[in-house]
């Protein structure tokens, strides 16, 4: 960390230096027998998806078109029926902290404060107690929860659970970031802020970045490339490039006529599986 | 904290009945707590009522039960004796003990058995077996092997409050959302990280639990236990005032009794209780 801080002073607490992993994800085709129902799910069938390092590609698709278990493949969290997932050349086996993951439904601990869930990364990787502080700190007020670190997460909002989750996930500085629905269950009000703010630390760090929603604005707003699945069993049905850069994009520019003409172009692909 | 205290009270004043002036919020809360708390006794009191009505109504001498006043009379005649304390510590001693051992063998094999699914499965029917079998039922056997001893008394404590401890820590592990270890595993946690940051926490409200009902059924396996060993203790006290039929001394014993597990209850298991699970909102009420 020593000698990334003397670069810049902020992107770097973010980021530190990049190694440049790549997910490559071969096949992929997968099967689980729904434990309520008893009924045997066909999720994905023979994904092929390659993300470049420091990337972000966000994936759309109706509900349960196997975007999740695309991620959980990635992530290490299931073992595929068929098909292989490699990240940064290595294939995957099972989870690692190089693959961070937000969950859906968050997953930060209720009996630890905001502050130690956000630690909870650094403390697992045993960073000297000051620099985990100092990291947790940093976090803390970026994601403004300042004044709230020695809460428990029953007493935040929604959003502000959300924010815990992302910050976790970040402090911990993973090659490659896994994003679930992260936003799905904020309003919409502070929705729009947690994507401005993702796209802001997407910007000034490196992680390559993988981000599941069913929102289309979304999928357009924040990626570099955004790839559209068909309904289950889950495929790659289109990829397309954003025509605006990342580090260019505000809500404003969100209305120029190419973005606009590509949101359109992406919820019409969607539609057209539900 | 207190932020969040401030604001239930800003809220709730207005919606009060009735707003006193000079009063501030915590006054307020406070008296209406001590109300509350005035419902504990109300069931107690009306059993007593019921006792003292059903001596007059149906004329029950003092060989058969004897008025409140009396037993009070007898406890303070077993203290003047000197005989109580000894009994009360002894029984107390030899509950901290045996669950004391129980909580410390039964929640790591709680733990170890909740880790996996089939662990679970295999064994539920094996503890739901032992939990049937009660420790009364295990004395005789006990009694065979180890005679009229203190070990017989404290296996049976031991063996009592153990398979709830298990029972309840197994199934507390089993109803922790696979997310959260699963979040720890994608930060790179290994078995030991989800042992102390996943398991032990999240089962703590049922360990808890278990914890309390296996010192519940400890508390009375000894009291029934003490009655046949004869090596004092409140359980002996009680049987032996039988000998002499004095009622006032078995009632005097019958409510310390009770009475000393709703101490045990409210200074020891309400307390970690409230540091833990109700600090962080996984109060099962």
């Amino acid at each position: 960390m020593a000698t990334v801080t003397e670069q810049s002073a902020e992107p770097d607490r973010i980021g530190s230096v990049r190694r440049g992993a790549g997910i490559e994800v071969e096949g992929l085709t997968h099967h689980f027998v729904n434990e309520q129902t008893g009924e045997s799910v066909h999720a994905v069938d023979g994904v092929d998806l390659a993300i470049e390092p420091g990337e972000f590609v966000t994936v759309v698709g109706p509900s349960g078109c196997g975007k999740s278990t695309l991620l959980k493949a990635i992530a290490g969290l299931i073992q595929p029926t068929e098909g292989q997932v490699t990240a940064d050349g290595v294939v995957v086996r099972g989870p690692g902290r190089d693959r961070g993951v937000v969950f859906q439904d968050l997953a930060i601990l209720p009996w630890r404060t905001v502050r130690r869930n956000i630690a909870h990364g650094l403390e697992i990787q045993k960073v000297p107690r000051a620099e985990r502080d100092e990291r947790t700190r940093y976090f803390v007020d970026l994601m403004g929860l300042t004044g709230f670190e020695d809460r428990y997460p029953h007493e935040l909002s929604g959003g502000m659970k959300q924010r815990v989750a992302v910050a976790r996930t970040w402090a911990a500085d993973p090659e490659m970031i896994l994003m679930d629905e992260p936003f799905a269950a904020v309003d919409a009000q502070t929705r729009i802020t947690l994507q401005e703010e993702l796209l802001r630390i997407s910007t000034v760090s490196n992680n390559t970045l993988m981000f599941i929603t069913h929102n289309v604005d979304e999928a357009v707003f924040l990626g570099d490339r955004v790839v559209v699945m068909s309904r289950r069993p889950g495929r790659i049905k289109t990829a397309l490039e954003v025509p605006v850069p990342r580090a260019e994009r505000t809500l404003e520019t969100m209305a120029k006529p190419d973005l606009v003409a590509m949101t359109e172009r992406v919820l019409h692909l969607v539609r057209e599986e539900v | 904290m207190s932020g969040a205290r401030k604001v239930a009270s800003a809220t709730a004043a207005p919606a009060g009945p009735v707003s006193l002036p000079g009063l501030s919020g915590a006054w307020r809360r406070r008296g209406r707590a001590i109300g509350l708390g005035l419902l504990y006794p109300l069931p107690f009191l009306l059993i007593l009522l019921a006792w003292v009505l059903a001596k007059d109504l149906f004329g029950l001498s003092d060989d058969v039960l004897v008025t409140p006043a009396a037993v009070i009379t007898s406890a303070g005649e077993l203290v003047d004796f000197g005989t109580l304390p000894g009994d009360v510590s002894l029984s107390l001693k030899r509950l901290a003990i045996g669950s004391l051992l129980a909580a410390a063998i039964g929640v790591p094999i709680g733990l170890a058995l909740g880790f996996s699914r089939y662990g679970a499965m295999m064994f539920d029917p094996f503890l739901r077996f032992f939990q049937a079998v009660s420790g009364i039922a295990i004395l005789p056997l006990l009694l065979v092997w180890f005679g009229f001893s203190e070990a017989t008394l404290q296996l049976v404590i031991l063996y009592t409050a153990l398979v709830p401890i298990i029972f309840s820590t197994m199934t507390g592990v089993r109803t922790i959302p696979p997310i959260y270890s699963q979040a720890i595993e994608t930060m790179g946690g290994n078995r030991l990280r989800l042992v102390r940051d996943v398991y032990v926490p999240g089962a703590l409200a049922s360990i808890v639990v278990g914890v309390r009902l296996g010192i519940g059924y400890g508390w009375r396996a000894l009291i029934a236990g003490e009655m046949l060993i004869g090596a004092g203790g409140l359980g002996f006290m009680i049987f032996d005032a039988r000998r002499f039929h004095v009622i006032g001394q078995i009632l005097a014993g019958m409510i310390l009794i009770g009475v000393l597990y709703l101490i045990i209850d409210r200074l020891i298991l309400k307390p970690l209780e409230d540091v833990t699970v109700r600090r962080w909102g996984l109060q099962r009420v």
